[in-house]
């Protein structure tokens, strides 16, 4: 199992923000957390990411056991996150952004042969190397972030709502590329709370209500799934 | 106004703001990491000059690695401030603020006790002579923190634009947390910044040693003044403060030579106030900090 | 809760009681202190009431200095008494606070910070630079003193000290019931969200500018006091050192509630006699005592008392203060 997060809780100013929580992602899968604004799809990420520490329980990452860690040590083992909002560092290039996403890589060769698939991922990031990043569009900054978030090649990609604030057409692009990268091999963590484009990119699937998680499974039976259709997929 | 009176004040000038935006970098560098508002930064000044004080005009030491020593050493009371007194206080400026200024009363005390107070340490000028520049004459100490202030700020601009790790000091001030999600550590650049802050503070303590007297409260009025810098610049701008490090130097050197240095400092205070009425966020400051 | 607000006046009676004897059983010079004790705590408590709405000014003492300068002018070149200047000096400062808050507003936070403290210096500066009419760098002497009113001679200490304690209560009850009022709470939920506040129809500009204006007027009173007490004032001892001296009053102390200023200033006032001794050596005592608190205790002396009053077996009277609405309020550093 390439990350294992087992039971943890996490306090955020004196209350609860999640609770209990279990995921296992399998090497080589796309896992996604479905559930509406707040239910803490976003907390979870952070402290898989290290920004938060959960209270209790236990997050391991291949063999290293990753909760206590600060978010350096958990960039340097492999876990890549993009953030929500994509939160690409405004006052700077694209291309400053993307060497920015391999600041702790040493290895230049491999490194610009990284640039060179995030740039065949994203074409436009490669004519737009000298644009500072907060003049991009919201569709732009996202395959900023992802590029940034792929030049530390990570093992395992987090996706923190990519398809927020996205026009329809933009969310088939992103969803696209979020196939490619799968396809090379990478294992994601799919946050969103746009349901249906998740568990059609999806095996499998955490739902989660108020800080719990209430429904776990195959993505195809989340599917099918009375209440989640209701819920979650406009019925 | 003289020509000579006239270029005699526009090379003061142009060494005031040296100085003033050498000193006030490494502020606003501190502050647009993680908001680290060094009330003590008038005493790193002071200690730099001080290092001065003891390698060259004690231990004949010559000039130049006097002023380099202050490098290191006021770099390393950066880090140790950072360390004890901003990391635990991180998150709450006004705490950080308050804090150092109890390090001012220390720094101060323990350098009128280990130097002595009373007497103003005269250092022997390393570089005597002027330079005549359409008659004025322009000490050669003087002269000489120019280019050495170019060389400093040069030095930042290109740390800060063309290596990485100047970079993710940059990504830090932009966002801490998408900053510390590419695997840049925070608390190594919160160290950086203030190292670096130590660094160039105590370099200008150290090239003005010679020039203003050495006491353990000279940083006092430059404290304020590099304040109002960082502030009119534009609160975590480095290229804001280099601006308004020179138009304060300008405004307070041409205000003191035609009325007196008390109008100058409050021409300097009505001059921030202009700005921050017209353009709240600082000459080159932005929205988000 | 009654019990608690019962023993809370027992305990404001025994305090003013023993204010009352104390002067008789110290020293002279002690009385005097404890004259500047009391204008501190008036400049304390005021800065704090600032305060609560999330503004942390450096020009307080300027402005209990201009309090000073405007009370000692009227005093001097018109002869007016006391009972006459010492309010036209509060309201002359409420005028100084209205001139400076506009750029002020233009800024919060740290900037805010700042701002205050070069616009202080800019009025205290024109302090230095114009001989006339404020002496300049030597200040003003020969500030006519209270004087003589009926049997009583003010100018003796025990006199002045009892009329600076009433003032004192005066403007304290005044300051606690705005701090208690609509006006408080709203100053408080400027702090805590300033754009939630906005939303609910508060004026965050209006309110920061009475919140300031209002904390300027006593300052000004304590300035007022002040001047007619030394009898001669110079622009150095309204200069930034003191305004620290007052931030750590306040940090000390505690600003979360009303008494947490008070408490400052009294262990802070007894700090700095006691350490006399020390000489030189006093300033980096404090210097230390500074970053201790602001590292191991933010939240001032005043997160002691609940802790307190717990310890004593007064649980429920603790719990019932936090259940209060403005109970278990944040520190505001």
């Amino acid at each position: 199992m390439l990350l294992n997060v087992k039971d943890i809780t996490v306090h955020y100013n004196k209350v609860d923000a999640i609770r209990n929580i279990s995921i296992e992602v399998e090497e080589g899968e796309i896992v996604t957390l479905i559930g509406s604004n707040g239910a803490g799809k976003t907390t979870t990420l952070r402290t898989i990411s290290g920004l938060n520490h959960p209270t209790t329980g236990e997050i391991w990452f291949e063999d290293q056991r990753i909760d206590q860690l600060p978010p350096e040590k958990i960039n340097k083992a492999g876990i890549a996150q993009v953030p929500e909002n994509r939160r690409v560092f405004p006052y700077m290039t694209v291309a400053e952004n993307l060497e920015m996403g391999a600041f702790l890589r040493k290895d230049e060769e491999k490194m610009n042969r990284d640039l060179e698939g995030v740039f065949k991922h994203f074409p436009i990031l490669k004519s737009r190397q000298k644009q500072m990043a907060g003049t991009m569009s919201g569709g732009e900054q996202q395959m900023l972030a992802m590029g940034r978030a792929l030049m530390s090649n990570p093992k395992l990609l987090l996706l923190d709502e990519p398809s927020l604030g996205l026009s329809p057409i933009m969310c088939l692009e992103i969803a696209k590329i979020i196939r490619d990268i799968h396809s090379e091999g990478r294992t994601i963590v799919l946050v969103e709370q746009n349901a249906r484009l998740a568990l059609a990119l999806a095996q499998k699937g955490y739902v989660l209500e108020t800080g719990n998680i209430v429904l776990k499974g195959e993505a195809k039976e989340l599917r099918d799934n009375e209440e989640v259709k209701k819920a979650y997929l406009g019925g | 106004m003289e020509l000579t009176t006239f270029v005699q004040t526009m090379a003061n000038s142009v060494v005031s703001g040296s100085i003033y935006a050498t000193v006030s970098v490494g502020l606003a560098l501190a502050f647009g990491v993680m908001k680290m508002a060094n009330h003590a930064h008038g005493e790193f000044f002071m200690l730099g000059a001080y290092v001065v004080y003891v390698f060259y005009a004690l231990a004949g030491m010559p000039f130049f690695l006097a002023v380099l020593a202050a490098i290191p050493t006021i770099a390393a009371l950066g880090l140790l401030t950072e360390r004890l007194i901003f990391r635990p206080t991180r998150g709450n400026v006004l705490a950080g603020f308050m804090a150092t200024a109890g390090l001012t009363w220390i720094l101060q005390v323990l350098a009128g006790r280990i130097w002595g107070l009373g007497f103003m340490k005269m250092i022997p000028t390393p570089y005597m002579g002027a330079a005549n520049i359409a008659g004025a004459q322009i000490g050669l100490q003087r002269v000489l923190i120019v280019p050495a202030a170019v060389i400093l700020l040069g030095f930042l601009w290109f740390f800060l634009h063309r290596v990485r790790l100047g970079k993710g000091l940059r990504a830090c001030a932009q966002d801490p947390d998408a900053a510390a999600l590419q695997g840049i550590s925070i608390n190594k650049m919160t160290s950086l910044a203030m190292g670096i802050a130590g660094a160039y503070a105590g370099v200008a303590g150290a090239l003005m040693a010679p020039i203003h007297a050495v006491t353990p409260y000279m940083g006092r009025d430059l404290l304020i003044t590099a304040f109002i810098v960082v502030i009119v610049g534009g609160m975590a701008s480095i290229e804001g403060a280099v601006l308004a490090a020179f138009i304060l130097g300008f405004i307070h050197t041409f205000v003191t030579t035609i009325f007196d240095a008390t109008s100058a400092i409050m021409v300097g205070v009505a001059f921030m106030a202009f700005i921050l009425i017209v353009k709240p966020t600082g000459l080159m400051g932005r929205a988000k900090a | 809760m009654l019990k608690h607000k019962v023993l809370s006046i027992i305990g404001v009676v025994a305090l003013i009681a023993v204010m009352s004897i104390l002067p008789f059983f110290v020293r002279e010079y002690y009385v005097e202190i404890l004259i500047i004790f009391l204008i501190n705590v008036i400049l304390a408590v005021s800065y704090r009431l600032i305060a609560t709405t999330g503004d942390w000014t450096l020009c307080h003492v300027i402005l209990m200095g201009a309090g000073a300068y405007a009370s000692a002018l009227m005093a001097k070149y018109f002869g007016w008494p006391f009972f006459m200047t010492a309010p036209l000096a509060g309201a002359t400062v409420c005028l100084v606070g209205l001139g400076i808050v506009y750029p002020l507003l233009r800024t919060v936070g740290f900037g805010f910070f700042i701002t205050s403290l070069a616009v202080g210096e800019f009025i205290r500066l024109s302090w230095i630079k114009f001989h006339i009419p404020f002496g300049g760098p030597r200040g003003m002497i020969d500030i006519p003193e209270v004087g003589i009113i009926g049997p009583i001679d003010f100018y003796e200490a025990i006199p002045y000290y009892f009329m600076t304690l009433a003032i004192t209560l005066v403007c304290l009850f005044i300051l606690y019931r705005i701090d208690r009022s609509r006006i408080g709470k709203a100053f408080k939920s400027i702090y805590e969200d300033d754009i939630l506040a906005e939303s609910i129809g508060i004026n965050v500009g209006r309110y920061r500018t009475f919140a300031f204006v209002i904390g300027s007027f006593f300052a000004g009173i304590a300035g007022a006091l002040l001047a007619h007490r030394l009898g001669a004032i110079d622009p150095h001892i309204f200069a930034l050192d003191e305004m620290v001296y007052l931030l750590v009053w306040v940090i000390v102390g505690g600003s979360a509630t009303f008494a947490g200023p008070i408490i400052g200033v009294a262990v802070m006032t007894l700090l700095f006699e006691w350490t006399r001794p020390l000489l030189e050596w006093r300033p980096l005592f404090f210097g230390i005592i500074l970053i201790g608190f602001l590292i191991f205790m933010p939240g001032g002396l005043e997160s002691l008392i609940p802790k307190f009053t717990r310890l004593f077996g007064n649980r429920k009277a603790a719990q019932a203060k936090a259940e209060q609405p403005g109970g278990a309020e944040k520190s505001v550093v």
